[in-house]
């Protein structure tokens, strides 16, 4: 059996803090750029035309069928081939570049339906008595229909984010260094030892990350719930 | 930009050989997972406090952490923690680092597809109205009896789309289990695309099979669906 030191856990995780940056970057940029497409999916599948509908529905069914990894080395292998046959050089782009362009595309089909499913819950109702009561449009908008909105994409979009946090992951395989790739650093210059724990702070830290960002859509769904509905009926969620 | 067809189509008819081994994984996992899942599912309901902590808890880790860290971790584990257990525990002289490193590949699938299906069973179990079971046993069906016969087929039918997701997205963690040495799709075509950097053509092919392999999959679904809601139709007369 090989030798297994608990403190070695402690020693590396302020090394792999350091990278935490990082990993939350990936991430803001991804849910920025994946949820512009989602809106435009979005608006393809809800708006009348017959080509937005068919095209945001191809795409949605081919990301769900494709695996992150053969997406994210498609797109590092391919993007700079496709856009330098337009003239345009992307070859010293950083790696962060190819892991936020993947992601945001995988991204955005699952904002699509986020927003789409978000936007149908809420009745037309809404808006209408929010305008007859004096409001102007901006104000129905900003006061009664996106508080419904966002209340009812928050346990939708919070799978999806967790999701993408846990597939960001694999963006050490391509040479980004996050909080995974200096954990695979660190056993690389180990020459392999000390990996079981390195691999338990990783365990550590992702775990963390998935518990804040649950208790954090938790805390802001129940503030987005009017105190009438709190008390009865809700499902208790564990 | 220039795409070398003539690998493409060596490499999509070296791929061919990946697919079984793919399914394999998918299937074993699913088989295994399901009857797991499912006791995890009812024992959640019941009684017992501290195995109901465990596992939520153990959903919980499995459902927060990366897949592709599972696998390192568990890979580097293994296969010293095997070996320990058999030459120095059990006496015995077989060489666990002989084994096919599929294996490897079972168990880590399982301990994740058993945690996300324990939770699919536990919210299918949970739209069938107790009353049904209570109807069962009123009438004189065992525990067992009222399961297999009242509560699963009607919770199979809540519960048949989220297996589907579930297995689609197994199908494609299973593109992972190159880094356990496992002979997939996804590592045929990393071995073929090395010999003369011809990734993109490579992940081009492999891009196109998943979306064949996952089609097949959602369309199997499909008809068990509409097998397992036959009897909400009205019979034919």
């Amino acid at each position: 059996m090989r030798p297994f030191h608990p403190q070695y856990i402690l020693e590396v995780l302020p090394q792999l803090i350091w990278y935490l940056p990082v990993t939350v970057a990936v991430v803001i940029g991804t849910v920025f750029f994946g949820s512009l497409l989602g809106i435009l999916l979005a608006a393809g599948k809800v708006r009348r035309g017959r080509a937005g509908l068919v095209l945001a529905n191809v795409y949605i069914y081919v990301i769900r069928c494709v695996p992150s990894i053969v997406l994210l080395f498609l797109v590092y292998y391919g993007l700079p081939e496709l856009l330098s046959t337009f003239g345009i050089d992307i070859n010293s782009a950083g790696k962060g570049f190819f892991v936020i362009t993947t992601f945001s595309l995988l991204f955005g089909a699952s904002m699509a339906e986020v927003f789409r499913s978000a936007y149908e819950a809420v009745d037309r109702g809404q808006r209408e008595a929010a305008v007859s009561i004096g409001l102007t449009e901006f104000q129905a908008f900003y006061r009664i229909v996106l508080p419904q909105c966002v209340r009812v994409a928050i346990p939708n979009f919070t799978n999806a984010l967790v999701n993408l946090m846990k597939e960001g992951s694999l963006a050490y395989t391509i040479g980004l260094i996050d909080i995974m790739g200096k954990g695979q650093l660190i056993i690389g210059q180990n020459h392999g030892s000390y990996s079981l724990e390195i691999y338990l702070a990783l365990f550590f830290l992702y775990w963390v990350l998935t518990l804040l960002i649950e208790k954090g859509a938790g805390f802001s769904e129940r503030r987005l719930t009017p105190e009438k509905k709190r008390g009865g009926g809700a499902s208790k969620c564990i | 930009m220039h795409l070398n067809t003539q690998f493409m189509w060596e490499t999509f008819l070296d791929v061919l050989y990946g697919i079984p081994v793919t399914l394999k994984i998918v299937a074993v996992t699913l088989l295994v997972s399901a009857p797991l899942g499912f006791l995890m599912a009812v024992s959640k309901s019941g009684e017992g406090r501290v195995g109901r902590r465990i596992i939520v808890a153990y959903v919980s880790l499995i459902r927060g952490t990366p897949v592709v860290l599972q696998i390192l971790f568990l890979y580097s584990l293994l296969p010293t923690a095997l070996n320990y257990l058999i030459k120095e525990v059990l006496g015995l002289t077989y060489n666990i680092f002989n084994l096919d490193p599929i294996f490897y590949a079972y168990i880590v699938f399982i301990l994740n597809t058993t945690a996300v299906l324990s939770e699919v069973f536990r919210s299918a179990l949970a739209t069938v109205n107790s009353g049904q079971r209570e109807a069962a046993l009123a009438i004189g069906m065992s525990k067992i009896q009222a399961y297999v016969r009242i509560i699963i087929p009607q919770a199979l039918v809540a519960a048949l789309p989220n297996i589907c997701n579930t297995t689609v997205s197994l199908l494609k963690s299973t593109s992972l289990a190159f880094m356990m040495t496992v002979k997939d799709i996804t590592a045929i075509a990393k071995i073929d695309a090395s010999f003369g950097y011809n990734y993109l053509e490579a992940y081009l092919v492999i891009f196109i099979v998943y979306i064949f392999l996952c089609s097949a999959v959602q369309g199997v679904f499909h008809l068990t669906e509409r097998n397992a809601a036959a009897y909400k139709r009205p019979a034919a007369s």
